[in-house]
């Protein structure tokens, strides 16, 4: 498998490109926090003068803002460039990506490793822990190991989102209207508690797009709570999840790769 | 001197515009909607079966939202903030200077433009469906609905300047990330455009009182459910216009600077 060092070697021009606007790079960060943070404080706010949403308290609602949080930060660092392939689609560069003699799905994905994400690292960290001690989260290994699980499917579950929305472009052109329409509000409405949700809602976001399984389901299983509609054990499918809808999102990509011709600009 | 007919030219050709981006108003459109859902599913867990808390009832409350999201949607559709930096910087702001227009002026006309074509097919159909599928609780004197355009309308301008000027911010940073997110927080929350400001802790309260951001969102929305009444409109609109005037030589001020200071990042 020469892929990994090559993958590196690519990934490795990309961050050294990055790091050439240090003082941006520092912006970005500082604003990815200032906006995490700010969803926090609404939180803090909307709770000040009720008890609970939907039965959750507000540190619980820091938790599940921070497992969301964790895992669309590493999937940004390693799948974000899919969003934007309606750009090489129109430009017609994307025939760069065919000509080569590496996998087109990889070198399209190597492109781009943002480690802007630092700031999403820097936010989740720091809340798992102010969390881990306001309600007494007992870290076992067990849980450990379910909590990075649950990442990687949470992972795969939004990369594998931005790889459908990107593969919508080899049949319409577009991919970045269908992140902002779809993708951008979904991430929204599951920064809060599911529950709250009409039953609709909660089946499409466990059947349809399975954002339940970024951090809603795997929480009900660390923090205890329930989980109205649904089986007990639907927290831990994550990482199950996750691989069936990478490799559904994987399967369509290269179904809208064969039928793509160039534009020929 | 101003000259209406040159500005109502742009206002018209931003109407045609959006008339050709069907799909970007649709899926604006279907983004409010989902944002609409969201905070109507947060507040009625919130308020939990309650009657009424605060003194507000569930309905009123509701009400808040739907309206808050609605005129959220009005906001939304002009130039947004990114539009404007990404003209300053590959530098097609230049091709503006050179021309015998205001560039504040020019944009705030286009924005009449996009925003009416939005709400004319958009936003005013869905609401109106919003409105007669989900009880919720309508003004019943036509004052109160001449009082709540008025300051909408007042909101409206004030968003305008302040975005405005916070996108002029970079001719004179080149990174304006951080800025930006920190403008968009303060918007969001003291704004009162999800949260009302009577539900705020009492510091909080005070902050966001003296602040021009309530003007944009909480003022129109609590005339419109009847939560700000009688002499307290009036000191309502005051403190619009006030902040109105305070954004608008705030916006001319950056805006004067800026044009004096255009750095053309190798355009």
């Amino acid at each position: 498998m020469s892929y990994l060092p090559l993958y590196f070697k690519l990934v490795g021009a990309g961050v050294r490109a990055q790091l050439q606007y240090r003082f941006a790079f520092f912006m970005r960060i500082i604003g990815l926090i200032t906006a995490y943070a700010g969803m926090a404080a609404t939180m803090w706010v909307m709770l000040y003068r009720f008890d609970a949403l939907g039965g959750w308290t507000f540190y619980e609602m820091l938790f599940l803002l921070a497992l969301a949080v964790v895992s669309w930060g590493c999937c940004i660092t390693v799948f974000f460039h899919f969003k934007s392939l309606d750009t090489y689609i129109v430009n017609g560069t994307f025939d760069r990506f065919l000509v080569r003699p590496i996998h087109p799905f990889f070198h399209f994905m190597s492109m781009k490793f943002d480690i802007g994400a630092v700031g999403q690292f820097i936010f989740s960290i720091v809340v798992f822990l102010w969390v881990s001690m306001a309600i007494d989260i007992d870290w076992s290994v067990w849980k450990v190991l379910f909590l990075l699980s649950t990442i990687i499917g949470g992972v795969l579950i939004q990369g594998g989102m931005l790889v459908i929305i990107s593969a919508l472009a080899f049949w319409t052109t577009k991919s970045e209207q269908f992140y902002w329409v779809a993708m951008y509000p979904a991430r929204n409405l599951t920064n809060y508690p599911l529950v709250i949700y009409p039953k609709l809602v909660q089946m499409i976001t466990a059947f349809i797009v399975p954002f339940g399984f970024v951090n809603y389901f795997p929480s009900t299983v660390i923090l205890g709570k329930e989980t109205p509609y649904f089986p007990d054990f639907v927290g831990f499918l994550s990482p199950l999840v996750g691989v069936v809808f990478f490799l559904l999102a994987y399967w369509l990509w290269m179904s809208g790769l064969s039928r793509y011709k160039s534009t020929g600009s | 001197m101003f000259r209406m007919k040159l500005y109502w030219t742009f206002t018209k050709k931003a109407f045609l515009r959006s008339a050709v981006y069907r799909f970007d108003v649709l899926s604006r459109m279907g983004s409010n909607l989902i944002f609409l859902l969201m905070w109507g599913s947060i507040w009625t867990a919130l308020y939990a079966g309650k009657e009424s808390a605060d003194g507000v009832t569930f309905q009123a409350m509701l009400t808040y939202i739907v309206v808050s999201q609605f005129l959220s949607g009005i906001n939304g559709a002009g130039t947004p903030l990114w539009d404007m930096q990404e003209k300053v910087r590959t530098g097609d702001i230049a091709l503006e200077l050179m021309r015998p227009f205001d560039v504040p002026l020019r944009y705030l006309f286009a924005d009449f433009g996009s925003v009416a074509f939005y709400f004319m097919f958009a936003l005013l159909p869905v609401y109106i469906l919003v409105f007669l599928f989900i009880d919720l609780t309508l003004p019943m004197s036509w004052e109160t609905w001449v009082l709540f355009l008025i300051t909408a309308f007042i909101g409206f301008l004030i968003r305008y300047c302040i975005e405005m000027s916070f996108s002029f911010l970079s001719f004179f940073l080149v990174e304006t990330g951080g800025i930006v997110d920190i403008f968009y927080f303060a918007m969001s929350l003291l704004s009162g455009s999800v949260i009302p400001l009577w539900f705020f802790p009492d510091w909080l309260e005070k902050l966001a009182i003296y602040m021009p951001f309530q003007g944009i969102y909480y003022i129109p929305t609590s005339i419109f459910i009847g939560k700000i009444t009688g002499v307290e409109i009036a000191f309502s609109i005051a403190t619009q216009i006030f902040w109105l005037l305070v954004c608008y030589g705030i916006l001319r001020f950056v805006w004067h600077k800026a044009s004096q200071k255009v750095v053309v990042q190798g355009g």
